[in-house]
């Protein structure tokens, strides 16, 4: 009985992780296509797009997600590598659930973990 | 009150429970009002935890420890995680008379399995079997994948209980009291369960920290009432510094206990600033660890029965994110005689999402 069961579990966590790694392609292949998309409408909008904006206004964006990204990167090493080796950049679902983990184990604000999430997701 | 039996006391048990989960529903509606959602990113179900083998000669005589910690981590909503991990592992020893390596039966255990509620930005609530929250190596230190060391510090049992965890709830939680001073906290309870593995001692306490993250260095301390036997009291202090200047961590551990008392300092330095072989000696790290027991008033099965000295050096190589080898040497220096002690390990950290992992929502 306990074989039968045991078996039942294996078989269960077996079918879970192949539908994950089934989900995960299609999810690639997904996004794949939709970066291609994305790309070939932005080579299509990008003069009309640049044009709404001022170069101030593009530097300011840009200066401003340089400073996130840097503030990110330090409360990452900070808070994450008190502990541990800086881990691979994961994608950006398992980065949230990683990171909403470790606000409760390593006792992270509600701001540091969106600092910190946006600056893993980048 | 009968303690005795190999029960959970229904009573201790319910309080412990009960306390925090009042609480939980109080401020969950409270949360829900003040706050939007909490991340950009829809979190997914993970499977992680990590996988080691590792070989432990001590006195001469050698000790095969295949390990495994599978952890859950499974969002409900904006501001629910449950997790919990289990350990599988076994000892595999020689048996006079026999060839080869010997062991029992697979121990398996539930290590913890708790239910988080992010109530607001600086404090979560958590209900369940936790990691009791003394000192840092029990709670932060303990899997084979982040450890430097693969043997457990003299003085850990101090403070976390007869099986690591505790049963009962806790509030816990960090906010910048100043820009560049972070204070973290943990306040916690647990009941009094005597059902093996799943053992817990009657104790309430608290943890706080202050990190300066200029400076890189995190203070704090622990306090802990036992609220059985002798009803006593146990304290401890701890410390992280990562310099900034140079690759190195320096984490140190002080407790104290009726049952003991003792301290280790564990420097680890990461060999990325040597000018040759640049891609070998960024993967390798230098860690030593020198720690001392005194036995206190009463006397414990899981602390050394007399004083102990210990040093240990060892090198570890990671491979790639998640995979490293470790090799160590240590001396163990007691009234029972001294001995050598030498670790070789191999340990894996892996992370399977339960779920599609790459679109944003």
């Amino acid at each position: 009985m306990k074989r039968r069961w045991l078996l039942v579990c294996c078989l269960g966590v077996t079918a879970c992780l192949v539908r994950s790694a089934i989900a995960q392609e299609q999810e690639r292949s997904g996004k794949g296509s939709a970066v291609v998309t994305a790309a070939g409408a932005a080579t299509v909008n990008s003069n009309s797009s640049h044009d709404r904006r001022s170069p101030e206004a593009l530097r300011s964006s840009a200066s401003e997600q340089r400073a996130a990204r840097i503030a990110g990167e330090k409360l990452f090493r900070a808070n994450c590598g008190r502990c541990h080796q800086p881990p691979h950049k994961f994608p950006p679902r398992v980065m949230a659930m990683a990171i909403r983990h470790m606000r409760v184990r390593a006792m992270l604000t509600d701001e540091d973990m969106r600092s910190i999430l946006s600056y893993m997701t980048q | 009150m009968n303690r005795t039996g190999p029960f959970l006391t229904r009573r201790g048990c319910l309080r412990a429970l009960l306390w925090p989960a009042a609480l939980l529903l109080l401020l969950a509606p409270g949360a829900y009002a003040q706050a939007p959602s909490d991340e950009d990113v829809k979190p997914v179900p993970l499977l992680t935890g990590s996988a080691g083998f590792i070989t432990n000669f001590t006195g001469g005589q050698p000790d095969l420890h295949p390990i495994g910690t599978p952890l859950v981590l499974v969002p409900i909503g904006h501001r629910w995680v449950f997790e919990t991990r289990a350990t599988f592992e076994n000892d595999l020893v020689e048996v006079p008379g026999r060839s080869g390596f010997h062991g029992g039966p697979l121990q398996k255990e539930v290590e913890y399995a708790q239910l988080d509620f992010l109530a607001t930005s600086y404090a979560t609530i958590t209900v369940g079997r936790f990691l009791t929250p003394f000192g840092i190596f029990n709670e932060r230190l303990y899997p084979v994948w982040i450890r430097n060391l693969q043997s457990d510090p003299l003085i850990l049992p101090i403070g976390i209980g007869p099986s690591n965890a505790s049963t009962g709830g806790m509030i816990r939680g960090g906010f910048k009291a100043r820009p560049q001073l972070n204070i973290n906290y943990a306040v916690y309870f647990s009941a009094l369960s005597t059902a093996s593995p799943v053992d817990s001692d009657r104790f309430a306490g608290v943890r706080t920290g202050i990190f300066m993250p200029t400076a890189r260095l995190e203070v704090g301390g622990s306090f802990q009432h036992l609220l059985e036997q002798e009803r006593s009291n146990l304290f401890g202090f701890h410390a992280i510094w990562q310099p900034a200047p140079l690759p190195l961590d320096i984490r140190a551990e002080y407790a104290n206990s009726k049952r003991g008392s003792g301290y280790w300092i564990e420097p680890a330095y990461r060999l990325s600033q040597l000018r040759f072989l640049q891609n070998e000696m960024r993967r390798m790290q230098l860690v030593a660890r020198y720690q001392q027991f005194f036995t206190g008033d009463l006397i414990s099965d899981a602390l050394p029965p007399i004083n102990t000295k210990e040093c240990e050096f060892g090198l570890n190589y990671y491979f790639i994110d998640g995979l490293k080898a470790s090799g160590n040497y240590g001396r163990q220096f007691s009234g029972r005689g001294n001995l050598n002690i030498w670790t070789m390990a191999f340990t894996y950290r892996f992370v399977v999402p339960l779920g599609p992992a790459g679109s944003a929502r």
